[in-house]
């Protein structure tokens, strides 16, 4: 159906070529929420990149939008996504420049499957926390976490066990 | 920006539509076995079951018109639900369909010798697939058409014209049922006719049933572009509604080959 045929030139675009012709480049998988979603606009982005002086409102796209549905189609035409439901994805994390993971909370699980290519590992999961730079086992890939958020534990308890 | 909810998808608020619908439910299935045998106050108890779905199918609908256009829960991320269930319902429903014509080709293709070994069985008076199920037959594909023109109109924004298109595909439907309905009063045989009229009332039964079912879809699709609540780049409902009468009138070919032309010589 038509919708497949737009996912998959999204989801090329989503291996992120970052502008550094750096040669590894590593992805973080971090599903909090669930699997990627199928989803994308393809018109609306056309649209906008397309756009030169006019820019449009939400009013020419959908006019009688309303609530979250409104939400997301003003943040499309800015180019920026409003329910950021991707995984991250980004250059191979190094000491000096390590991949950025954000959360709204003090931690989030974070799964590293390696580099590029023949670098690949099976996929390693771990708890990435507050001001504890994380680095994989297998293929020494640094995380650290950046909190855009609230803060405070995930599941909304304190952190003591038990309760 | 602290926001109040970060994923796009809807988590939608308790609803009493569900059980209301299962009790209806399970009101019209032990009705209907209660009418269908002799027990007493089977018959109402359908009635009210029947009502009772009939009514939660309103209310909840209600509901998520509600929750889509007036409180625009349905982010790109919801749509797909509702898009890929609608497909997937159309694929059961052509599943149901394809039943009742393979018990139809079961039946025609090796007529037994209760019936006379021949098709159709001897005796039984069949109508003249060339009269009413001919003209029939375009009927339902140019509302078909009309409703593919319902859909360029208010893909490109003429809000008025894709109206008036529904107007003419609900017309030519209300038409296209309105002979059906004329056609199965007068015809000869009745249901109870052999496993002719079993197969013959069932299968066009059920289609004529999903026509109806297709039709007041379409009225609401008209009501609600007529309100303004579709536009250019959201009418999941409407397409829905599309492709269900799609289906129908796809589905409409195959009896009128199978069972009205080739099972009436």
């Amino acid at each position: 159906m038509w919708r497949r045929v737009c996912v998959a030139p999204w989801r090329s675009a989503l291996r992120c070529s970052h502008a550094t012709s750096a040669v590894l480049r590593g992805r973080a998988l971090a599903p909090i929420s669930s699997s990627q979603p199928l989803f994308n606009a393809p018109h609306l982005f056309s649209s906008v990149s397309g756009e030169g002086a006019l820019k449009k409102s939400v009013e020419d796209v959908a006019p009688i939008a309303t609530g979250h549905e409104r939400e997301e189609i003003e943040a499309e035409l800015e180019g920026k996504k409003r329910f950021d439901m991707d995984a991250p994805c980004g250059p191979f994390g190094t000491k000096e420049a390590p991949a950025v993971i954000q959360s709204h909370y003090d931690k989030r699980i974070v799964g590293c499957p390696g580099g590029e290519g023949e670098d690949e590992h099976d996929v390693v999961w771990f708890w990435l926390e507050k001001d504890k730079p994380h680095e994989c086992p297998v293929c020494s890939q640094y995380f650290v976490l950046e909190v855009i958020g609230n803060g405070g534990n995930p599941d909304g308890h304190s952190d003591d066990e038990g309760h | 920006m602290i926001e109040s909810q970060r994923h796009s998808y809807h988590l939608v608020d308790p609803s009493p539509w569900p059980i209301s619908g299962s009790l209806g439910a399970l009101a019209t299935t032990v009705g209907g076995v209660m009418y269908m045998h002799p027990f007493q106050g089977g018959a109402t108890l359908l009635s009210l079951g029947l009502i009772f779905i009939l009514y939660t199918m309103f209310v909840w609908w209600r509901d998520v018109l509600r929750e889509s256009t007036l409180e625009g829960h349905h982010t790109k991320a919801v749509q797909l639900g509702p898009r890929y269930g609608s497909i997937l319902f159309i694929v059961s429903e052509v599943m149901f369909l394809f039943a009742f014509f393979w018990a139809s080709s079961h039946s025609s293709l090796a007529p037994t010798v209760e019936i006379g070994g021949i098709w159709p069985p001897k005796g039984i008076g069949v109508l003249d697939p060339w009269e009413i199920p001919f003209l029939n037959t375009p009927i339902l594909p140019s509302s078909g058409a009309a409703v593919t023109w319902a859909h360029h109109a208010i893909l490109a924004g003429k809000e008025k014209r894709a109206v008036y298109a529904l107007v003419a595909t609900v017309s030519l439907a209300l038409v296209s049922t309105g002979f059906q309905g004329m056609e199965y009063y007068q015809a000869p045989p009745t249901i109870s006719d052999s496993i002719y009229g079993s197969t013959f009332f069932l299968a066009t039964g059920f289609h004529g049933f999903h026509v109806i079912i297709g039709t007041l879809f379409l009225i609401i699709c008209g009501i609600r572009q007529y309100l303004g609540q579709m536009t250019k780049e959201h009418h999941v409902g409407f397409e829905a509604a599309a492709w269900y009468w799609h289906f129908v009138d796809v589905v409409r070919l195959f009896p009128f080959v199978s069972i009205y032309w080739w099972g009436g010589i």
